[in-house]
């Protein structure tokens, strides 16, 4: 009896087989974490399969099955073609013997870097010819991206869509442009819906004007898709009026945030500390970070502003700094450890996200547990989630610094902003956001 | 037949560590004092040491026919001190002999003059004190960091008490004049100013080791010839004593050059001079009329090698602009960590302008880039900041 009623639930359950890139703790990317956020609330609710392009087979996470490409191998391929055998989830997955290269698109990958010309992914069968898997691509622990990203993210369709045809499931998940294109093939071999999770696009990366492979197979995913989830509802918008993809497939549900073990550290000087953390990208607003801390700076020299995290714009922002005449007061770290981020986190006062485009900004949830107020910019998705914040349009330095100035000097305005921020994030669970997916699998795709 | 003056400057700075932004507040101690060390056992093994030697013996076989010029930073002297007796041993030894002259300098090898003069005075006289405890002696000549001259340091120096100091000879302020006499500055009653003869000493201190160049290898009697020949009363060649088997390894005759020049020289009698004796000997030939400043650094001869970027700019503009709460505390250590803070060389490493000059600059920063060079200066001086107070006015 109770084997059947349990056989009945699974059988009942939504088979979802979702496709992901960076995952912990190989990568703890801001992509990463939502993914295993992600992943590990909706394993209670439907029968999750994550394919990633590495794992660590010591991390577990319950309920999910994780498939790294990197334990795989062309003679597991191979092997599986001729048995055809449908494996259990604990083991290596069947391969199709029909195993296409994307030729083509590998191709057009290459051109793409030089030209910056327009391509168009074909919405059926981007995959012609025959050649190898490109598992190699996996095996070793190196980085997912650099200059051979496009030719790892065909390798990786090739893969996941051979894989994905001899499998059980009622919908494709893939999160963020790297595995669109898999979602893309699988949905166009297997009939089966496509969703695709928008944690970032070009658009955010690289402006308005960013074109490319990228942007293509961003807006040709989501043409494909039956259901696009943003991470908020500023995203939503860019994947409706930038990208041009029908609003009413679009639905979004916002991240959630991991209960962090909040601390507090005496600062060893006695000025107030302003924190930024991220890349310091176009995309995060590092350089309008510095000219809020000018700006506060002007006023008030009681306080340090520090910069962590590293990226292209480092070393102009340094000198520009230097010029600004605050390199006594504005610092630097480089990429910095989770336990440095959270020793400056434990000192910090106030937390600053001047984001010119951010998805969601989920580092400004992590302050509000931390205890420190967030000014944010309006151009970002945790706006929605943290409506008391203080905040406003990135380049708007008078009023960012204004807000800093106040939060720094007003004791009472300070804790204010601590509790109404707390208060706004209580629902700002995982949990709560596996079950608006699950509830929008019903609802748009009809499944479950 | 002009007289060679042959001047070396001996200097190691104190390079700071990768301090970061989690050490304002916490730690105290801003050098690599392992880093510095281990520079300083190099330098001596590949050129302290063997050149001292080979000096002290042309010094004993030639007497009074030798004559060498050397100015010690004070910051170099204090490393000896510590980690080195040997080689500071060896140069007092050399200035024992009489054949050897040492010149005046800021103690710190510092770039500050316009900034304070006060503070410019006061490492003047920490190194006159520091000569004459180490060395018995009290200098008649000057020279500044890096050969940094301008009329305004030089009217200030002749304040001080000096007799003479050096400069670059640089080309368009000499406009077609011999770098090889004496001069004088516009502002100054009597002192005189004697110049570096940039070719003949970028013969030695650069060209030398370069195959491609025409006179490569350069030989100390072809040497010879140029300088007798370079018309004049002085030749100042001047030169990083470092060039001797560090910036040029051994491998390359560097020592068997400078063992031969001297012969060389008698044979084409030219005498060997110092600057303090040169002043004494020559009459001023002319009006040198340095407005702008200058220095031997970089193809430039100007300030650029540490102040053609904000980085720099602000660098020393902010460690200067402690002065006042520094001293207000009246702690020789500070006072003492605070002024290591202005040897140039800190903003020499956070140089940006590339090209060969850039090459050079790179060759001896031991940071992998001028930004890491900065931030470190900057988180530094941010806790020196803390320290003094000076972020509470």
């Amino acid at each position: 009896m109770g084997i059947a009623l349990c056989w009945s639930i699974y059988i009942m359950q939504t088979k979802v087989l979702m496709l992901g890139w960076e995952f912990p703790p190989l990568i703890n990317g801001g992509l990463g974490v939502a993914c295993l956020g992600m992943g590990r609330a909706m394993a209670g609710h439907v029968d999750l399969t994550f394919i990633l392009p590495q794992t660590d087979p010591t991390f577990v996470v319950e309920q999910v099955n994780l498939i790294g490409l990197n334990h795989l191998s062309e003679s597991d391929f191979s092997a599986m073609q001729r048995t055809d055998e449908i494996r259990s989830f604990a083991e290596v997955e069947l391969i199709d013997a029909d195993l296409q290269p994307y030729v083509e698109a590998e191709l057009k990958a290459r051109e793409e870097i030089t030209t910056f010309g327009e391509t168009t992914i074909s919405h059926h069968r981007a995959i012609e010819g025959r050649e190898d898997t490109g598992l190699a691509m996996f095996s070793n622990s190196g980085s997912l991206y650099g200059e051979d990203v496009n030719a790892r993210v065909v390798a990786y369709a090739r893969a996941v869509a051979a894989l994905a045809e001899g499998r059980d499931f009622d919908v494709v998940h893939a999160h963020d442009w790297m595995t669109f294109l898999a979602g893309m093939e699988i949905k166009a071999r297997t009939g089966k819906p496509l969703v695709l999770h928008v944690h970032s696009l070009s658009y955010d990366r690289g402006g308005p004007d960013a074109r490319g492979w990228i942007y293509d197979i961003e807006k040709n995913a989501m043409e494909a898709a039956d259901l696009v989830i943003p991470v908020s509802n500023y995203t939503g918008t860019i994947c409706s009026g930038h990208y041009g993809i029908h609003a009413a497939k679009i639905h979004a549900v916002h991240n959630g945030a991991e209960e962090v073990k909040a601390f507090r550290e005496k600062k060893p000087f006695p000025e107030k500390l302003v924190l930024f953390l991220g890349r310091v990208t176009g995309q995060k607003g590092p350089r309008f970070f510095l000219e809020i801390a000018a700006q506060v700076l002007k006023k008030n020299r009681n306080v340090r502003f520090v910069v962590a995290g590293t990226g292209e714009r480092l070393k102009e922002l340094i000198e520009y700094g230097a010029f600004r005449d605050v390199g006594d007061r504005l610092h630097f770290t480089g990429f910095l450890d989770r336990d440095k981020v959270n020793s400056l986190l434990s000192m910090a006062d106030v937390y600053c996200m001047p984001s010119v485009s951010e998805p969601f900004g989920l580092s400004a949830l992590e302050a509000v547990q931390f205890n420190i107020p967030a000014v944010i910019s309006k151009q970002s998705g945790v706006a929605e989630v943290l409506v008391h914040a203080r905040m406003a349009d990135y380049w708007d330095v008078e009023l960012m610094a204004a807000h800093i100035s106040e939060l720094l000097t007003d004791e009472e305005a300070h804790a204010d902003a601590v509790a109404a921020s707390k208060e706004d994030q209580i629902n700002c669970t995982w949990d709560k956001a596996a079950e608006r997916v699950v509830a929008l699998y019903k609802s748009e795709l009809g499944l479950g | 037949m002009p007289e060679l003056a042959l001047y070396f400057q001996a200097h190691q700075p104190n390079r700071l560590k990768p301090y970061t932004f989690f050490d304002i507040g916490r730690d105290p101690f801003y050098e690599d004092d392992e880093l510095n060390r281990d520079i300083l056992h190099r330098v001596s093994d590949s050129c302290y040491i063997p050149a001292n030697r080979l000096f002290m013996e042309l010094a004993d076989t030639l007497g009074d026919d030798f004559k060498l010029t050397y100015s010690l930073s004070g910051v170099f002297l204090e490393q000896l001190e510590h980690h080195r007796p040997d080689v500071l041993a060896s140069f007092q030894d050399l200035v024992a002999t009489g054949s050897v002259e040492l010149l005046c300098e800021t103690y710190y090898h510092a770039l500050s003059f316009r900034a304070s003069g006060e503070e410019f005075a006061r490492q003047v006289v920490k190194q006159q004190e520091t000569l004459d405890r180490l060395f018995g002696v009290k200098p008649k000549v000057f020279r500044h960091t890096e050969l940094i001259y301008f009329n305004e340091i030089a009217a200030f120096v002749e304040e001080l008490g000096f007799e003479g100091m050096l400069g670059e000879g640089v080309p368009h302020l000499l406009n077609g004049r011999s770098p090889n006499v004496l001069y004088q500055a516009p502002n100054v009653k009597s002192m005189k100013t004697m110049l570096r003869n940039n070719p003949l000493s970028d013969d030695v201190a650069f060209r030398f080791a370069d195959p491609s160049w025409e006179d490569y290898p350069l030989t100390p009697e072809r040497y010879a010839k140029w300088i007798a020949h370079a018309g004049g009363d002085v030749v100042g060649v001047f030169l990083d004593y470092e060039t001797i088997g560090e910036h040029i390894g051994c491998d390359k005759g560097v020592f068997d050059f400078w063992r031969g020049l001297p012969a060389a020289l008698k044979k084409e009698g030219v005498a060997m001079t110092t600057p303090s004796e040169a002043i004494g000997e020559f009459k001023v030939a002319g009006e040198y009329d340095a407005h702008e400043v200058t220095s031997w650094a970089d193809s430039t001869k100007d300030l650029s090698a540490w102040k053609s970027n904000a980085m720099q700019a602000e660098a020393k503009a902010k460690i200067l602009s402690l002065e006042k709460a520094v001293k207000s505390h009246q702690n020789p250590e500070l006072l003492h960590q605070w002024s290591k803070m202005q040897t140039s060389d800190h903003y020499y490493y956070m140089f940006t302008k590339g090209g060969p000059d850039g090459a050079v600059h790179d060759h001896f920063s031991p940071y992998p880039s001028p930004y890491d060079a900065y931030l470190y200066f900057m988180n530094a001086l941010s806790d020196l900041q803390v320290r003094v107070g000076e972020s509470f006015d």
